[in-house]
């Protein structure tokens, strides 16, 4: 049989840049996916930008990586400042940061994982909105009746009321959204009022119930009709988690989402050891030096082009091992998910972490202590390193911080995406995407809507992080065009 | 305009009853292009060395004014003809490449552009498709597009200034859109726009008229205005309600301090010109109990950093008092 390729690019309905190739073979009669690349298309090099700055500023430059997630990067900035200047103590000021900056970290996860599903998964199983750009689509099969497709679509316009809703909640405390500029090392800015505790609960409420009454359940209906995705897209099946939503004032706060990994051999959740991480480059475009670092000392110097490389992602490594993240991820290392890891499982547990998550916001309004200043003042030291680890909607998310002379002297930043939709490791070990793609099924190359639904699973946001992965030499079916240089 | 609203609900009722009506999806795509308003413009949104978040942003729309788009929905159903949209469309690969493409051919569009051009690597820092097996960069499409539109609005810093991708040693060599096409843009900056600022430049558009623009091809209007359309101070400090000087309002020594002025903690406001007040992540202007009461980064003890400036991000430390 033949070998068909099928180059998605741009893959849509994500955020930011991404190409994906699949080899295609008809094997036991079925024609499905044999290999995979996933390339990321763009590099913007935060972390050159942020050199030399006031260590303060990278809350606000960070937070720009990605206005899907950009409280998660606040989240993160924060945190690896806060311990850089030493911020710590158990006050009514800590307490209101903590709560504040959960609450508004919060609100961004209930606004993407409500994005996530009905503006980028929907329409692979059901067209969403008879206008552009929801028509044309790509044919998503006939197996949902009509009433039933028209009433997910009266839930797709519900969703974009709800998005937004959740946003301006977050706005109550962060200003703005995108970008809020309340998160601040040593604290967050706002001072909350029982009029804003109100208004937000009111917004809390009606998300509760949409996400319990509608969100959970169409997510339920759509893996019941597409029952074989319970079954497709696992991939390495290795999860991990950073962990986030602290829920004390202590050194080492306990989590909403606790921190661990699974492996795919094992039923129990083991500790993390963050010197195990490394970033490998091989095949992405960074300097070949900076190979296999541990991203306390990782470098970005960027190479295009450069050898067998294809990605504007680095291949970022537990123990040398790929590891998918995300709230499967967190669910299962957390104890609160028994499925399997497939594209439905994937599904089923973001809606169940929304739902998880909101409850917890629930009670951290209550709380939140009004009229209380949630600073406490604190300097940039003259040196020092840390890291600040999180979790965005998608995945875990570190930053790693250097000081020097009061200045940035490094900034690496190691996201969710670079783990899920890394390209090939410096061993030729696929990253946790391209392997979940290995056997999907697919009818239509023309049209394989089937590698799309594997793909907007995990939910990859680009522009968090930029990975091109390209065949190895003498395997390429697909010619892509030439390198410059080449 | 009714009878843009008339023929796409009439559409409406066909895609829910295509069951009963016997059309499939390439039946009800060639139904839509039937029915296409010739006075609804095609826009086509493109993303380069961006966040996302201009997107988002314009997804978070919410308008109670008679006339206006209510929501993104809105938007698009009954305003313009949204093409190709990276972030929402349904369709992947060469089809979605085949929307922008074959808009291009017609042109007389309206280009709007989120994110910055980056020059560096021969453009390859950020590849916008690949279309017979060939990727081509941002850059390209960019200046492509751009010879064909009728008109070419930058949505947000990146693309109007080239923001944060060409801050410090600018790895990329990112560039804005004007800059990079030498044509006439307009800049609706912010990090993220607003956007209402964005629908209400779609929505001259489509009335024809002509907007007035600042030396930095800003809309006077958006940036230096009332939401009324009266004049009102272009400096945010000079409209502040936290402006000591006017108000009498104490000036913030720390962080954690409600209701202060912020010129002591870095706030950009004295050097940034915007309608920001009370103007974002709700209906703006609107105030509580309103439903929708709208919010602004002041509001919550935060300085302004000055984001719709062409200076934006800059070297200087957000934490230290601004001098420009």
């Amino acid at each position: 049989m033949p070998v068909l390729t099928a180059a998605i690019d741009p893959v849509t309905r994500i955020e930011g840049h991404l190409k994906v190739e699949v080899k295609v073979e008809t094997v036991r009669g079925v024609q499905q996916v044999v290999d995979a690349f996933a390339t990321g298309t763009l590099f913007r090099g935060f972390e050159k930008i942020l050199e030399q700055r006031d260590p303060r500023d990278a809350t606000i430059l960070t937070s720009r990586i990605c206005g899907v997630c950009p409280t998660s990067h606040a989240m993160a900035s924060v945190l690896v400042l806060d311990q850089v200047c030493g911020v710590g103590g158990d006050t009514p000021a800590r307490t209101a940061s903590r709560l504040l900056r959960n609450l508004v970290h919060g609100a961004c996860y209930l606004e993407s994982h409500i994005l996530h599903f009905y503006f980028l998964s929907l329409p692979d199983y059901v067209s969403a909105l008879p206008v552009a750009p929801w028509l044309p689509g790509w044919r998503a099969g006939n197996r949902l009746d009509s009433a039933t497709a028209s009433r997910l679509r009266d839930h797709f316009r519900t969703a974009i009321a709800m998005r937004r809703n959740a946003h301006e909640m977050g706005a109550i405390f962060g200003g703005r959204l995108p970008h809020t500029p309340a998160f601040i090392p040593g604290g967050f800015t706002a001072v909350a009022s029982a009029e804003q505790r109100d208004l937000f609960s009111k917004y809390l409420e009606e998300l509760i119930q949409f996400i319990g009454n509608v969100y959970i359940p169409d997510v339920e209906l759509v893996a019941s009709v597409f029952d074989e995705y319970l079954l497709l897209g696992r991939g390495y099946g290795n999860l991990l988690a950073f962990g986030a939503f602290e829920l004390d004032n202590s050194e080492s706060p306990a989590l909403l989402f606790r921190q661990g990994r699974r492996r795919n051999d094992s039923d129990e959740a083991e500790p993390l050891d963050l010197s195990q991480i490394t970033e490998q480059v091989r095949y992405s475009w960074y300097a070949d030096a900076d190979d296999d670092l541990n991203p306390a000392v990782g470098e970005t110097r960027p190479e295009n082009p450069k050898g067998k490389a294809y990605s504007w992602l680095k291949a970022p490594r537990y123990s040398g091992v790929p590891y998918e993240c995300g709230p499967l991820a967190r669910m299962i290392v957390n104890g609160d998910y028994r499925g399997g890891v497939s594209v439905m499982d994937r599904h089923r547990a973001r809606a169940q972490e929304a739902l998880k998550l909101a409850l917890a916001m629930r009670d951290w309004l209550s709380e939140l202590p009004l009229n209380t200043g949630a600073y406490t003042p604190c300097t940039v030291p003259v040196q020092g390193t840390a890291v600040g680890l999180t979790e965005a909607p998608r995945g875990a998310l570190g930053h790693w911080l250097a000081v020097q002379e009061r200045k940035i002297a490094r900034y690496q930043v190691v996201t969710p995406t670079c783990w899920t939709i890394s390209p090939r490791d410096s061993q030729g070990q696929r990253g946790p995407l391209e392997e979940a793609l290995i056997g999907i099924p697919v009818d239509n190359i023309d049209q394989p809507i089937e590698v799309l639904r594997v793909i907007h699973s995990v939910d990859p946001c680009l522009d968090c992080a930029t990975h091109v992965i390209r065949a190895e030499a003498g395997r390429k079916v697909f010619t892509l065009g030439p390198m410059p240089g080449k | 305009m009714s009878s843009v609203i008339t023929r796409r609900r009439f559409f409406r009722y066909c895609q829910l009853t295509a069951a009963a009506l016997g059309l499939d999806a390439a039946g009800l795509g060639l139904l839509r292009k039937a029915l296409a308003n010739p006075n609804a413009p095609t826009v086509v949104w493109l993303q380069g060395s961006s966040c996302t978040g201009c997107s988002i942003s314009l997804l978070n729309l919410i308008s109670d004014r008679i006339g206006e788009p209510a929501s993104v929905e809105a938007v698009a159903a009954e305003a313009v003809n949204l093409v190709f949209h990276p972030t929402l469309m349904a369709t992947a690969g060469e089809d979605a490449v085949a929307s922008l493409l074959e808009a291009q051919k017609a042109g007389g569009y309206v280009l709007v552009v989120e994110g910055a051009v980056p020059l560096a690597f021969g453009g390859r820092a950020c590849i916008a498709y690949s279309w017979r097996g060939r990727e081509v960069t941002f850059q390209e499409v960019v200046q492509e597009c751009a010879a064909r539109a009728a008109k070419i609005v930058s949505v947000g810093t990146c693309a109007a200034f080239g923001g944060i991708p060409a801050a410090g040693a600018n790895p990329t060599q990112a560039v804005g859109v004007q800059t990079l096409t030498g044509r006439p843009v307009i800049n609706v900056s912010g990090c993220p726009a607003n956007p209402d600022w964005v629908v209400w430049v779609i929505v001259q558009l489509l009335l024809g008229k002509t907007i007035q623009l600042d030396e930095n091809s800003r809309p006077i209007a958006l940036y230096a205005a009332k939401f009324d359309g009266s004049s009102a101070p272009a400096i945010l400090h000079d409209k502040c309600p936290r402006n000591p000087g006017l108000h009498g309002v104490p000036i913030a020594r720390q962080f954690g301090e409600d209701g202060h002025c912020l010129e002591q903690l870095g706030c950009r406001g004295p050097f940034t010109r915007a309608r920001c007040e009370a103007a974002w992540n709700g209906i703006a202007g609107a105030v509580p109990p309103q439903p929708h009461a709208a919010h602004w980064c002041i509001g919550v003890n935060a300085p302004c950093h000055g984001c719709v400036e062409k200076e934006f991000p800059g070297p200087k430390s957000f934490y230290e008092p601004y001098s420009g």
